[in-house]
């Protein structure tokens, strides 16, 4: 969008998200959905915002699939369509908010390349919100060794980090390294991003910083299920977040009692709300349900943020994070129906 | 040298000139106190309309009132002139 000057893009784009983020399907109707079957669902979430997708691909896809894609399409659809409004002045920071999904399209290339899956059925799972749009993506399905895929995204910024550790990953047979790598450099570039003396960087550091503690402090409940701690966690950690830091964070890694770890995090904790997210973590819980809580609270903060600055990134950011939830749990919903998993099973999975 | 002669015509025609300049700001202020006003709501607005068509009548009635300030302006100024 062109700038006009003064703050009225900004009012514009941020009075838009808020628009839309009336729009989004709230906690009950999630809660009605449950207690449909799979067809219903599909009617349900063909009567929203995905109307025109399932429309369109109600004749090539069914059932659970057709909801996928439809879902993906549409999610892909609403990212382009919100770079179109956004002033120019926060383009850059939306633009690298999205390679998020360049990251994760590049890797699901690669896997279901190496998994010698079809071109078709990679196609389906990919959502090309980011850099790397439909065309992109396309060529590089056309592709017939991983190394060629990464010639091809020589050039962007992902591409010197895919180079440096592809080989590596394809020896080991996993790209979980490669994929820590990219997230790091990616958070990485975007605090040298909102570091660089733009104007709003400040507010983007901000929602950066709370991504990082809340993505660690998820991490490091994943290593205590699989009872990893000390030096080894430190390489999967992400640096540079604001409530903790990497050295801390391994330190409580190799604290054995929840207990003792809740105390030690609500110490560092300056935020109160997180420090209740981490009262509630007190009792022992599945890993998902943590993640649940997490997330949550760092929507509540970004959308707390978004309303403190509402002329800057954050309420295109906060849009954003809530649409990618809805779409994760509609997804949730009608994955669960399809293997008739029971409805508290699947309600624990939801971010609502 | 002598003194210019003030008569009663010239300072009548001068309180006159003060008068209408004192409306021309009158107005022209509270047009810009307008224009200021409307920015921020008008942006608004477009942005409600764009992703609601519903929301254009009340949206237009939200841009219009600061209008009125405008007219007080317009009042004032009157009053100046007659």
């Amino acid at each position: 969008m062109a700038d006009v000057g003064g703050p009225a893009p900004y009012i514009y784009v941020s009075t838009r998200m808020r628009v839309r983020k009336a729009k989004l399907i709230p906690r009950e109707e999630y809660l009605r959905m449950l207690n449909m079957s799979l067809p219903e669902i599909t009617r349900i979430i063909g009567e929203t915002e995905y109307k025109k997708e399932i429309d369109e691909l109600s004749s090539s896809f069914s059932g659970v699939n057709l909801i996928e894609v439809a879902l993906s399409w549409n999610l892909a659809k609403e990212y382009q369509e919100i770079l179109k409004i956004t002033p120019s002045g926060l383009m850059k920071f939306v633009q690298s908010y999205l390679r998020h999904w360049d990251i994760q399209n590049v890797l699901t290339i690669l896997r279901g390349k190496t998994q010698g899956v079809k071109p078709g059925k990679i196609k389906e799972v990919l959502i090309p919100a980011g850099e790397l749009d439909r065309n992109v993506l396309d060529r590089l399905l056309a592709e017939d060794s991983p190394e060629r895929i990464v010639e091809a995204v020589k050039g962007r910024r992902l591409g010197p980090v895919l180079a440096a550790g592809l080989h590596e990953a394809l020896e080991a047979g996993s790209f979980a390294t490669l994929e820590n790598e990219l997230y790091k450099n990616l958070y990485g570039q975007m605090i040298s991003d909102a570091k660089g003396g733009i104007k709003g960087g400040h507010e983007f550091l901000g929602y950066i910083q709370t991504e990082i503690d809340t993505r660690n402090i998820m991490n490091l409940f994943r290593f205590r299920a699989q009872k990893t701690s000390g030096e080894a966690v430190k390489a999967l950690l992400i640096p540079d977040g604001k409530a903790f830091s990497v050295d801390e964070l391994v330190r409580m890694s190799s604290i054995e009692s929840l207990d003792e770890l809740i105390e030690a995090a609500k110490k560092k904790a300056t935020d109160p709300e997180l420090a209740e997210v981490f009262e509630e973590l007190r009792q022992q819980r599945p890993i998902h349900e943590v993640e649940v809580l997490l997330t949550n609270y760092q929507l509540k903060q970004m959308d707390r943020l978004s309303k403190l600055y509402p002329f800057s990134v954050l309420p295109i950011l906060a849009y954003l994070e809530m649409k990618r939830y809805e779409v994760t749990n509609l997804r949730a919903v009608a994955r669960g129906k399809e293997y008739g998993l029971p409805n508290e099973r699947i309600e624990s999975y939801l971010v609502m | 040298m002598a003194d210019p002669v003030m008569t009663l015509e010239m300072v009548e025609a001068s309180q006159m000139g003060l008068k209408a300049v004192g409306a021309g700001l009158a107005v022209g202020l509270a047009g810009v106190g307008t224009g200021l006003g409307e920015m921020g709501i008008g942006a608004a607005a477009m942005g409600a309309t764009a992703e609601n068509k519903d929301m254009f009548g009340l949206a237009l009635l939200f841009t219009v009132i600061p209008e009125t300030i405008v007219i007080f302006g317009l009042v004032v100024a009157l009053l100046l002139l007659f």
